[in-house]
Formats: C-alpha cells, sequence, structure tokens
C-alpha cells in the first residue's frame, strides 16, 4: 500500500509498462504446465498471496484443505503412490513448513515424489526472526531430494520445472520449494514462459544400464543353481511388474518382495513366495540363506529385510539391480551390480537369461510354508478362542473384497498382520510406510490414494494408537465426500511395542497402554458413520457393512489385547534366528 | 581440530566439482555430520570453469569402504557434478601458513637466509615490531617450519585447508559417474 501512494503523480502519466504476472500467478500456471490437478494445502500468512491466485484458479486445481499439514504431506504421499505423479503440498511459513516435515522424510526414505511449496516471509525480512520465519531450507535440506529457496518471482517457472523434474525421475523424492512473500506478490519482469525441463547437468539417473553390466548379471543368472528374486518398491516405481512377471516366469526363479514391494506380484502367482523381513514369511527369509545368486531389484537392504547384515547372504552371489548407484554396496555388496531402472535392466536382461526350470528349488521354499501354515497361519484364522485376532480381520477382508483393494497401513502390529495376511492382486495396492515407520500416516495416505485413485476401493487398517495421531483428518475425508474405508483395530495398547516388551523386556509394559476415546462417537462428530464390532460372529457382517456403505465409514474392532506377530527375526539378529513363537 | 585417536586412520581427500548455488556448503557437510565423519580441512573455490566451484575436503577414516560410501552420497546431491576421493600419493597437494612473529626489542632476530633457503618460507610483511612469514607445502613441512620458529615469539599461526590436484583422471570409486563426468561438462 505505502508504494502506491508514495507515485508521484507525473509517474502515473507515462506511458504503462507491459504488465507481467505475480509470482503466485506464475506458479499457478506452472502447476498447470506440470498437469497438477489436486493440491493437499493449508493456508497461512505467509502463503496468502499463492492462495489468492488459487482463487482463480479453483476450476483447474483441485485445493484439498487438510486439518493439519502433517495430513497434507501423508495425503500427498499417497495420492504419489498409486498415481506415480508427485503429490503437491502448499503450506505456510513456520509452523505450517515445519509441521510437514515427518512427511518429507517419510518421503524420502520411501522414495515417493513429492512437490512441497511452502511460504517463508519477505526477503527483506529473512534472518530477521520475522512472524513465523523458520531455516526450512536448513531444517528440510537432509530430508529432501532437493530444495530451493524463490526470492525472485522471475524464477517461479525454472525452479518449479527443475521441482517435478527431480521429484519425479530416477529414485523419487520430496522437493522442497521455500518461495518468499515478496516473489510471490511481486511482478515478474518479463513474460511467462514455461519449459519442462527434460534433464539437468548436475543430475543425470541412469534409466537404461550399461550392457557389460547386464551381460555381467546374465552370465551369473545363467549359471546360478538356487537362484531367487528379491523385490523392493523399485518395481512398482518402475511399473516394471509386467517385466518382473515375464523374467521370473521366463527363468523359472522364485520371488519374493520386500515390505513394499508386496503387491508388485499377485500373492498367488506360482513364482511368487513370499515377503521378506522382520516380520515376513518363514520360507522367504532363511532361503535367502540357501540361494547361490539373489538377484536384488529396486531394493535397497534395508536392516529390516537382512537382520544383522554381516550374517546376510555370505554364501550368494549378488546381482543388484538398481537406479540409485548410491545404494550399491551401501549394505550389501554387490557381485553384479546393474545401475538402471528397473523396467529397462529387466527388458535389457530378458533376451540374455536362459529359460530355467527351478521347481526343485522352489519346492524347498515350500517346506517351511508348511510349518509357517502350522504353526502360525492356520491357528490365527482358524483358533474361535478369545477376542478376534487382526489376522482374522485382514484375512476376511481380502475374501470379501477379492484382494483387489488399495490397503493403505499404519505402523506396528496391525501394519505387519495386513501385509501377511492380504492376498493383493493387483499391482500398487499396498501404501504404507516403510522407511521411517511413521504412525499416523495411514489415514491421510489413505484420503490421498483415493483421489489418486477415484476408481478403486481405499481400506485403511489403522492401529488405536496411530489413529489418534492424525485422526482430525476425518474432517478432510467427510467434507471432500471421499469413500475412504477405515479400520480401526483396537487393542488399546500400542501393540508392537508392548510385543517387544513382552519378548525382550521380561514384560515390563511400560507407558504402552491406552486409555481410548469412542472412535464412533468421534467419527459420528466429523459426520462419518461408523460402528463397532467385538464379537466374532458379527465381523463377517461388519465388514460388509462398511464395504458397502456409500461414502466414508470406521469400522472399530475390538481385537485381541496381548496378540503377537510372528515369525520375527528379533532385532539385530540374523534372518536364520528368526523366531516363530 | 579433532580430539579423536588417529591411530590407523588413512588421510582421504575429496574434490567435489559443484554449481556454485547458496546452501551446497550446508548440504555437503551435513553427509559428514550424519556420519560422524570429522572434517580436518575445507577449502572453496571456482575452478577454471566459470560457475563450477571446487570443494577440497580432507578427513580421516579407518574404512576406505566407508569412504567410497560417503563419495557415492556426496555424487547424489543433485548440484554435484563429480566426486573424486583420494589416497595422499594420487595428488599433488598443498596447504599455506602464515606466521606472525614478535621482532619487539630483545627477542631474538631472525635468521632469514635459513628461513628463506632452507624453509623455502618469506617474509611477507614487516610491522612495527613483527613480522609475518608466509610458508607453502604440506602439512609435515610447515609443522618442521613451525618447530623452527618455537625459538621465537609466535604471535600467531594460521594455516590453510589443502589444496590439491590428482595425479590421475581417476579417484576412489571407479563404476560411478564419476567417470562420466568430463563428459557433463
Amino acid at each position: 500500500m505505502e508504494a502506491i501512494a508514495s507515485v508521484r503523480p507525473e509517474t502515473l502519466e507515462t506511458q504503462a509498462a507491459p504488465a507481467y504476472i505475480n509470482g503466485s500467478h506464475a506458479l499457478m500456471k506452472a502447476l498447470l504446465a506440470e498437469g497438477v490437478d489436486t493440491i493437499f494445502g493449508y493456508p497461512g500468512g505467509a502463503i496468502m498471496p499463492v492462495y489468492d491466485a488459487l482463487y482463480d484458479y479453483q476450476e483447474q486445481l483441485n485445493h484439498i484443505l487438510v486439518r493439519h499439514e502433517q495430513g497434507a504431506g501423508h495425503a500427498a504421499q499417497g495420492y504419489a503412490r498409486v498415481t506415480g505423479r508427485a503429490g503437491v503440498c502448499l503450506v505456510t511459513s513456520g509452523p505450517g513448513a515445519t509441521n510437514l516435515v515427518t512427511a518429507i522424510a517419510d518421503a524420502l526414505i520411501d522414495s515417493t515424489p513429492l512437490v512441497c511449496i511452502v511460504g517463508q516471509v519477505a526477503k527483506k525480512l529473512l534472518g530477521t526472526d520475522a512472524f513465523q520465519e523458520a531455516d526450512v531450507m536448513g531444517v528440510t535440506m537432509p530430508i529432501t531430494k532437493w530444495n530451493y529457496q524463490i526470492t525472485d518471482a522471475n524464477e517461479v517457472p525454472e525452479i518449479l520445472s527443475k521441482a517435478f523434474y527431480i521429484a519425479q525421475s530416477g529414485r523419487p523424492g520430496p522437493v522442497l520449494i521455500d518461495m518468499t512473500k515478496s516473489a510471490q506478490l511481486e511482478l515478474m519482469t518479463k513474460p511467462y514462459v514455461y519449459e519442462r525441463c527434460q534433464s539437468l547437468v548436475s543430475y543425470r539417473p541412469r534409466l537404461v544400464p550399461k550392457q557389460e553390466q547386464v551381460e555381467a548379471a546374465a552370465k551369473l543368472i545363467n549359471s546360478a543353481k538356487r537362484p531367487y528374486i528379491l523385490v523392493g518398491h523399485g518395481v512398482q516405481i518402475a511399473k516394471a511388474e509386467d517385466e518382473l512377471k515375464t523374467f521370473a516366469e521366463k527363468t523359472g526363479i522364485p520371488v519374493a518382495t520386500t515390505l513394499l514391494g508386496q503387491s508388485t506380484i499377485p500373492t498367488n502367482h506360482p513364482l511368487y513366495v513370499g515377503w521378506l523381513g522382520m516380520h515376513g514369511n518363514y520360507g522367504p527369509n532363511v532361503m535367502t540363506d540357501h540361494a547361490d545368486v539373489i538377484i536384488a531389484i529396486g531394493m535397497r537392504f534395508d536392516d529390516r529385510v537382512t537382520g544383522d547384515a554381516s550374517k546376510y547372504i555370505k554364501q550368494a552371489k549378488v546381482v543388484h539391480i538398481e537406479i540409485d548407484p548410491s545404494e550399491i554396496d551401501k549394505i550389501i555388496r554387490a557381485d553384479a551390480p546393474v545401475v538402471g531402472d528397473a523396467k529397462a535392466a529387466l527388458n535389457a536382461l530378458l533376451p540374455l537369461v536362459k529359460p530355467n526350470d527351478h521347481t526343485v528349488w522352489r519346492n524347498e521354499f515350500r517346506k517351511y510354508d508348511a510349518i509357517e501354515n502350522e504353526t502360525i497361519t492356520v491357528p490365527e484364522l482358524t483358533n474361535t478362542n478369545g477376542k478376534i485376532r487382526m489376522a482374522e480381520v485382514i484375512d476376511m477382508l481380502s475374501t470379501k473384497t477379492k484382494g483387489e483393494s488399495i490397503l493403505v497401513t499404519d505402523v506396528g502390529q496391525h501394519q505387519m498382520m495386513a501385509s501377511r495376511y492380504y492376498q493383493f492382486r493387483r499391482p500398487n495396492s499396498l501404501v504404507t510406510s516403510g522407511g521411517m515407520g511413521t504412525m499416523g500416516f495411514a489415514l491421510p495416505a489413505a484420503f490421498g490414494a483415493q483421489v489418486g485413485a477415484p476408481d478403486r476401493q481405499v481400506v485403511a487398517i489403522i492401529g488405536d494408537g496411530c489413529f489418534q495421531m492424525t485422526l482430525q483428518e476425518l474432517g478432510t475425508i467427510v467434507q471432500n465426500k471421499q469413500p475412504v474405508k477405515a479400520i480401526i483395530l483396537n487393542n488399546n495398547f500400542l501393540g508392537m511395542v508392548r510385543q517387544w516388551q513382552q519378548l525382550f523386556h521380561e514384560r515390563r509394559y511400560s507407558f504402552v497402554e491406552l486409555q481410548n476415546p469412542d472412535f464412533i462417537t468421534i467419527a459420528k462428530g466429523f459426520g462419518m458413520a461408523g460402528q463397532t464390532c467385538t464379537e466374532r460372529d458379527n465381523l463377517s457382517d461388519a465388514l460388509d457393512t462398511m464395504l458397502n456403505y456409500d461414502g466414508p465409514f470406521l469400522l472399530e474392532v475390538i481385537v485381541e489385547k496381548e496378540e503377537n506377530v510372528f515369525p520375527m527375526v528379533p532385532a539385530g539378529a540374523s534372518v536364520a534366528q528368526i523366531r516363530l513363537k | 581440530m579433532t580430539t579423536n585417536d588417529h591411530n590407523n586412520m588413512t588421510t582421504y581427500t575429496i574434490c567435489i566439482f559443484t554449481e556454485n548455488t547458496i546452501g551446497l556448503l550446508n548440504r555437503i557437510t551435513i553427509i559428514f555430520t550424519r556420519r560422524r565423519i570429522n572434517i580436518e580441512s575445507l577449502t572453496v573455490s571456482e575452478t577454471e570453469r566459470k560457475g563450477i566451484s571446487r570443494f577440497t575436503i580432507v578427513i580421516k577414516h579407518e574404512s576406505r569402504e566407508e569412504v567410497e560410501k560417503l563419495v557415492r552420497q556426496i555424487r547424489k546431491i543433485v548440484e554435484v557434478l563429480a566426486v573424486f576421493g583420494y589416497l595422499n600419493d594420487e595428488i599433488v597437494y598443498n596447504e599455506i601458513a602464515l606466521f606472525k612473529i614478535s621482532t619487539s626489542l630483545g627477542t631474538k632476530s631472525l635468521d632469514v637466509e635459513t628461513i628463506n633457503k632452507h624453509y623455502k618460507a618469506w617474509v611477507v610483511y614487516w610491522g612495527l615490531d613483527y613480522v609475518v612469514i608466509e610458508k607453502t607445502g604440506n602439512d609435515t613441512e610447515i609443522f618442521e617450519f613451525f618447530a623452527y620458529l618455537k625459538q621465537y615469539e609466535i604471535l600467531e599461526f594460521v594455516r590453510s585447508g589443502r589444496v590439491a590436484v590428482g595425479k590421475t583422471e581417476k579417484g576412489l570409486v571407479e563404476y560411478l559417474p564419476e567417470a562420466e563426468w568430463e563428459s557433463y561438462m
């Protein structure tokens, strides 16, 4: 306002300079140029010019008002995970930005593309401890793939195109753009021109692997007697599910997945043997010690997969197909590294690998399956003593949805149970916080997944502890009329911590019991339908009611208080030391 | 700079070529701090190519494997063009040191000839009651000179970080895009 008042009359009479758009409008145009149609956000002081511009773009950009910035972050993650495109968040400076931090860290470790646009105080106020000023660049530097502070409206087109390119290419990840209020307000001094970024001098992710690496890998695979494929999240990120299937079917090699690799291959595929990790299946874990060649695709040998890495797959030669070169040799030394996109790498490998039949070798997995079924799976699913068990709920849900739903899980026992008992039939169907293990992820992520995949049924599996971390997003779900189904598996405990305390801390249950609110009343308060199921006999009806409900629905299932998840590789133990009870 | 016991530690010189952008120093150093690796010295300057900076970072580490991983993590930063990790015998390197020596009345007079001819060091400034001597060389040479100068009153001593150029084109890590970095330019 001051600026206008101080304009001298004679300046007004001179010819008007060509009027260019301001930074906020440039931002809107850039988002549209990137094909963005959905934004998860929350307004505040330092982002208000952008929200003002957004008012003019409501027809093209569906802005979803969340209830907490963390919810915006996780919703954008859910959206990104099911669409493969960057999820976009828009929040204000200071607390708005710091509330987003957990979701950004989660997105980095689980390779999820996000573009987070964060307001910042005006350029002249930077570093003055202005209202709602935080050093968001400094805070997010270690947890973003890239971040940048825009202080000049002219930078908007170029930086936004870089942001989307970096977030979505190579190994995807979160990018943060810190945009000063002055850059949002000021006019560009040149015409707005947008060019989508195709490459950067200093950042060139390799998609097509080097032929010599592919040949070395093929040689190892062809010579293997007991080869074993470990599939990570990278295969789904690369949309290489079909290539994986073709590759496995040609070579006859058994396939296991990591937690985030789940749903890459249907669980009823004859070559699928199960999933890996601390609470993964018995055979898939133990058999890593018997393979002579491990073919790891788009996975990073997380410690939850390897157990004690110094004792992991020592006997095996390792083919490691991975787009991020820094993952090669990071945990497990690769004998044949193949740096490239999973799809391109599998396509390159396919003509070089020989058809094979590893039936005898594959059958060895089945021996362990029989033991796991007998000691864990069958009793968990058929025993009618006591309260409902989490396993039963997931199993029944899996049957009723024919394995076709997108499952979004939180973190803890229910997460492991969901992964154990849901029979995935379609790719990109498990959205879970793997690397970061962020409690409170599921509800907002399920919302985002539903927005991104309107044609699919999205079911959130949530623990009673997790639910209370982000339950305010029920409001977002209701306001946006998204038919998210949420199941709270309520054992009144922080179950996974309690399990560890039981097994490794002599049942010293230190601060894990919760006095819970009435979740259904809370849901109703938000205008969301819901019901509680306490009896086994009512479970089937309750699930039907939920699944058939036209709109969002919260189903609370009261489950066994002290149920444990097995198998379990104790922390720090080798996979061979996996426990069945 | 460090109180760590450096037994079994090897000195590595890491040369990082980057775009010249704000915040990059922070982005690079957090990779070291997260892994609890102490930076012994750090020098940044623009290279022969405009807009391209060169970081020279010296660390001591007991595991070559860990240094290789560190190099790859640095390479992952979007603005980083190339990273090379070197052992001492793979580089030509130097530092510069300045010594402020008291020449006030009653102090021992300087043997400038020995300083020039034996130590290849030069007096670069004469104050009223002190001189400033400049010495370039590797850390051993500088500390030898330091020991020699102890007979005088050393008012101040300051040493730069290491600057280094590789003797060969390749660094520690061979199968990463570093080998291709020239084609990036």
